[in-house]
């Protein structure tokens, strides 16, 4: 009985979604492929037929991640389509893609669906998938092993079960000119922890114009080390546990993989989830994301990186092709007159015609084309069923099926003519356009995602007014748009808007041309200087007043800022300490602190305190000061509108000897040698002069008073008198004022002697 | 100097600098040829920097530098020997009682058996130092000391601009003659003169191809790739091991020498004769570039009796890859050894020419420039 219902138990639960890790390694893997990328990049191809149907050297890119999946050992693969479903469902329909023995490949489809984030909800309703995924795009070419990183991220999640995604990276360096990735892509910068490998940080659109990141602070307090990685290539290979998908769900906004799912997730501190990443060294992995990126894949390709998918390893569907010296790849048939020369890294597809003189470098022809005699081909992309007259031109340029080269005409580079386009005579193409007969779509909405909606019902019009009446429609739209391109000529060329001419470059197959080179450099010198100037401004400009940059100002200016600072602040603790009763100490303390931030003397210090306390004594009102204003009202009262009550010479006498008896403790000790008595003279001297001449016919008596409490000594005094004997008239006003003070002083001290 | 012979050994390690441990497990057939344990030695000549009171400083640097590797290539390791001695004759000052020229003599002896115990000389150096030497012995009596110190700098500089310098371009100038249009040229490891060639017959706007061919341990061929690259010549890059798949697209092959013996043997980084064998197999003609200063009137036949042996250790692992270890731990092994050869000779019947400063000439016409341009240069 017992064993019965032990039995019945363990059925059960491995009927259930089981969270024994075990089990989950025993599960078969599964992945989702999804095959629409939800941007518009490859436009106008893309209006006609799917991404992931493209050919890639001679081979539609599906087929690359297909292949690569089953050889990786997953089982069951989920291909999401959307624009266009019907085309890549009758594709792998066709192929042998359903009938592998274990591999099953099913087709989920879909049409309103405007993002990938979209996809993975969908995806998550059918409740299809049960276990660890892996979650890839139709478009990426690899050859890694899954297994080290599956095995990573199975013993992760044992541990952590935050840790719901792997994402697969690899070294690649960007340039740090144009400030793109060898790919095309925007530079890439991460933080990753370099011991566990946790990704922090992740950021594909920095502000290419600063050159600049921001990097949480927190990242850096929280973390013990943190590797800040500018050289890694995203390979949009992730794979992830069961909780992604309902992820997705919980934030309906997430709708970009990166962009919002990973950032939102590095962001989101509640839940704790966490993205770790596993680096390839000698494996490849790409994706291809823009017209550069699928030049270099290509490219990639036929330098065999990509190796066992290669055009000479059938791995599905590709035709029997020879490889010979210095990567040339040839498929059967082939008629080549013998006076065409056939250069390095080239492939020729099935049944294809070239014609005597021909130069053909660097490119992919595709099958059943027509090249006709001096042609030159060079890095460009011709697929299926080209004709190709005589003494036409094709540089770094993609030339979709059917399409038709009168003879003479000329592709500058960056040109991708789209589906059955014809180019006429001796037409000359601009560089960077498209051409497609199909108009280019007017409503451009801001959102990217949501434009692709809109294309995919722009094709399933197109798609049948092609099926009714083809021929009719060419004949229309050539006789419209003769002027367009050339006479013969049939379609549109796209204005280029999205971007606009200055960023066409960048993503286009053709190389980055010199120019743009020299003009980014330049711009990229121009920036440092930029940097460096603000650097200087900033460290004149007296907001960043370090202790270096104050010993170093030897600029006049600069110290003279820094002791009006100086007095302003000493006069503000001063004020504050009256009024709040602060003990003498601590007002010492606080100055003495000021002292030391602004690196000054205690001179300094000595004469900002005295100034502070001849203020106050200005500004304290006196009781019956203000009686006295009030009973008489006199030509004071104009002045008396100021800041500064009036007072009768006697009172502020009065005033400052109160003032100077509370705080002469804080006074004197400033007052550690004579020097700095001297500056108080010459400070009381100088207010006397400017800022407070109120002062002034109290001169001689508050120097007294100053005598009398042992702040001043006499002979402070006298060496003041000494001083300002050789000095203008004009300065010497206060000398005089107060020389029979200093005649007896003079006198007391021969007596003394 | 033979180094199986024990009691020979022993007398040199007393006259040592510094301690060189030798290696434990030696190849057998070669044992008369000096190997030492790599690794300590850097250390133990820099800590007795201060000890060394008879050592020039700049005989000193250089040698560090042989030793650490940072000068290698026969030419700059000449250039530096013949500029340390240069310093060394400027602030020499004859002792009392003794003449300049016996006293010179034995001092740049005593430098040379410093940098050998540094590193092995190459056969260029050698040259270079009987030149100096001949010099030295040659100076007339009738000259002041600072006369003769002054004649003797201006020899060295003389010897550099006209042997080397001179000669190289001289020798560039010739080859480029056999470069034409639509050529395949093929390197082996890293030959400073023919970097010039290949990038002098680039400037002159020659349209070809260059395959670079290197091998472990040293991958010298890759600094020489990215040389190259960077002035935007087109090349392929490939290990000794698929030379003979790729010596089918090659049209002509341009070899660097350390040395050029008088049968006509050239004397080179190791691989080289293998190289220039499948290139001789694919009727593919092989140039070697040498300056005639590096000529030696020796005869040697294979390449046992004279050659330099490497760390083993450079063998017994590969850089980067620190999963391939299944040799770690076993350099100790005593039924294990490791035998890094540092030169080849190449017999003379696989090179079909050699351009050297004074022309092109056949290996076998070797011995007439050694015969005839050897007085001359020793004279000057």
């Amino acid at each position: 009985m017992g064993a019965q219902k032990k039995r019945a138990a363990a059925a059960a639960a491995a009927a259930r979604v089981s969270e024994d890790p075990d089990d989950l390694a025993r599960q078969p893997l599964q992945a989702i492929l999804l095959a629409d990328s939800f941007t518009t990049k490859f436009r106008p191809i893309t209006l006609e037929r799917p991404k992931v149907l493209l050919p890639l050297v001679n081979v539609p890119m599906i087929n690359y991640t297909l292949a690569w999946l089953e050889a990786a050992g997953v089982a069951e693969v989920f291909v999401f389509c959307c624009a266009h479903s019907k085309q890549v469902i009758d594709y792998l329909e066709n192929s042998e893609w359903f009938s592998q023995p274990n591999f099953t490949v099913k087709t989920i489809e879909s049409h309103n669906i405007i993002s990938a984030g979209d996809a993975l909800r969908l995806i998550y309703e059918q409740n299809v998938i049960h276990g660890d995924f892996v979650l890839i795009s139709g478009d990426t070419v690899s050859n890694m092993s899954l297994t080290q990183a599956l095995q990573e991220h199975k013993e992760r999640k044992k541990k952590d079960n935050n840790a719901v995604m792997t994402m697969i990276i690899k070294k690649s360096k960007p340039s740090p000119i144009t400030r793109q990735s060898r790919l095309g892509t925007d530079e890439l910068f991460m933080a990753i922890d370099p011991n566990t490998k946790q990704l922090l940080y992740y950021e594909d659109k920095a502000d290419h114009s600063k050159g600049t990141i921001c990097l949480d602070k927190m990242l850096l307090a929280e973390n013990p080390s943190i590797s800040l990685h500018n050289d890694k290539q995203d390979c949009y290979i992730d794979i992830c546990s069961p909780e992604v998908l309902s992820l997705f769900t919980d934030n309906f906004d997430y709708q970009h993989l990166r962009r919002h799912f990973v950032k939102g997730l590095l962001l989101d501190d509640i839940m704790g989830y966490k993205i770790f990443t596993h680096e390839i060294h000698s494996s490849y992995a790409a994706r291809i994301d823009n017209y550069r990126s699928y030049d270099i894949v290509s490219k990639d390709i036929i330098q065999r990186w990509t190796y066992p998918y290669v055009p000479d390893v059938k791995f599905c569907g590709n035709r029997a092709t020879k490889l010979e010296r210095r990567g040339m790849y040839r498929a059967l048939e082939i008629e080549q007159s013998r006076s065409a020369q056939v250069g390095s890294f080239t492939v020729i597809g099935y049944g294809t015609k070239i014609g005597s003189n021909s130069k053909i470098s660097d490119s992919v022809i595709g099958e059943g084309c027509t090249i006709g005699s001096n042609v030159l081909i060079e890095g460009s992309y011709i697929w299926d069923n080209v004709i190709i007259e005589d003494g036409c031109e094709l540089r770094h340029v993609i030339v979709c099926d059917g399409v038709i080269m009168k003879a003479g005409a000329v592709l500058k580079p960056g040109v991708v003519l789209s589906f059955k386009v014809v180019i006429g005579e001796r037409f000359v193409v601009p560089a960077y356009s498209k051409v497609s007969l199909l108009q280019q779509p007017t409503v451009h909405d801001s959102d990217e995602e949501l434009e692709y909606a809109d294309n995919s019902s722009g094709t399933v019009e197109f798609s049948c007014t092609a099926d009714q009446s083809n021929g009719e429609m060419t004949s229309e739209s050539s006789e419209a748009h003769k002027p367009k391109l050339g006479t013969g000529g049939v379609g549109y060329i796209w204005s280029i808007c999205e971007g606009g001419q200055e960023e066409e470059w960048r993503h286009s197959v053709a190389p980055i041309p010199e120019d743009k080179l020299t003009e980014l450099s330049e711009a990229m010198d121009d920036d440092q200087e930029l940097v460096t100037q603000d650097r200087t401004a900033l460290s004149t400009s007296g907001e960043l007043i370090s202790d270096s940059n104050a010993s170093e100002g030897d600029d006049n200016e600069d110290s003279k800022d820094d002791s009006v600072y100086f007095e302003k602040e000493v006069e503000a603790t001063f004020l504050r300490a009256v009024e709040e009763n602060v003990k003498v100490d601590h007002v010492i303390l606080e100055v003495n602190s000021l002292r030391l931030s602004y690196n000054m003397t205690s001179a300094d210090c000595a004469g900002a305190v005295f100034y502070s306390m001849m203020k106050l004594a200005i500004k304290t009102p006196h009781s019956s000061a203000i009686g006295l204003l009030t009973l008489y009202p006199s030509p004071f009262s104009m002045v008396a509108s100021n800041a500064y009550p009036i007072y009768l010479s006697g009172e502020l006498q009065q005033n400052t000897a109160n003032i100077i008896t509370t705080w002469q403790k804080l006074l004197k000790s400033y007052l550690l040698e004579i020097d700095e008595e001297i500056e108080i003279i010459l400070k009381f001297e100088e207010m006397c002069l400017e800022s407070a001449k109120e002062f002034s016919p109290l001169f001689a008596r508050i120097l007294h008073i100053l005598y009398d409490k042992d702040i001043l000594q006499e002979d402070a005094i006298l060496r003041w008198a000494d001083e300002k004997e050789g000095a203008d008239e004009s300065d010497k006003v206060f000398v005089r004022q107060s020389e029979k003070f200093i005649q007896w002083l003079r006198e007391a001290s021969e007596e003394e002697d | 100097m033979q180094f199986d012979d024990q009691g020979r050994v022993n007398k040199s390690k007393k006259r040592a600098v510094f301690n060189q441990p030798e290696a434990k497990n030696r190849v057998e057939l070669f044992r008369h040829l000096p190997q030492y344990e790599h690794g300590s030695q850097l250390t133990d000549l820099e800590s007795k920097f201060l000890e060394l009171d008879s050592m020039h400083p700049a005989v000193y640097k250089v040698g560090v530098q042989y030793l650490a590797g940072d000068v290698t290539g026969g030419n700059a390791r000449c250039i530096a020997m013949l500029r340390a001695f240069q310093e060394v004759i400027n602030d020499y000052s004859t002792p009392p009682g003794k003449t300049l020229v016996r006293d010179l003599t034995a001092k740049i002896s005593s430098y040379v058996s410093f940098l050998i115990e540094c590193r092995p000389l190459s056969m260029s150096m050698g040259n270079a130092i009987r030149f100096q030497k001949s010099r030295i012995a040659k100076l007339p009596l009738t000259l002041s000391e600072t006369e003769a110190k002054a004649a003797l700098c201006n020899d060295i500089d003389r010897f550099i601009n006209e042997k080397i310098i001179l000669a190289d371009k001289v020798i560039v100038r010739h080859a480029a003659t056999k470069v034409r249009d639509g050529d395949v040229l093929l390197t082996y490891g890293s030959s400073c003169v023919v970097e010039m060639i290949l990038l002098y017959a680039h400037e002159l706007g020659k349209q070809f191809r260059v395959v670079v061919v290197d091998s472990r341990p040293k991958h010298e061929g890759q600094a020489l790739l990215r040389r190259l690259l960077a002035k935007g010549l087109s090349c392929t890059y490939t290990h000794i091991n698929a030379v003979s798949y790729i010596m089918h697209e090659v049209t002509r092959v341009f070899l660097g020498a350390s040395s050029v013996l008088s049968n006509g043997t050239t004397y080179s980084r190791v691989g080289t004769a293998c190289v220039a064998m499948v290139a001789h197999a694919f009727r593919v003609p092989v140039l070697i570039c040498c300056e005639a200063y590096k000529f030696h009137e020796r005869v040697q036949l294979d390449s046992i009796c004279s050659n330099e042996l490497g760390d083993s250790n450079d063998i017994a692992r590969v850089p980067g890859r620190p999963d391939v270890n299944s040799m770690d731990n076993r350099t100790n092994e005593k039924n294990l050894q490791f035998l890094n050869l540092m030169y080849d000779a190449t017999p003379s019947e696989y090179v079909s020419m050699i351009i050297t400063d004074y022309g092109m000439i056949p290996p076998t016409s070797v011995p007439v420039i050694v015969r005839e341009y050897r007085r001359e240069y020793l004279l000057i």
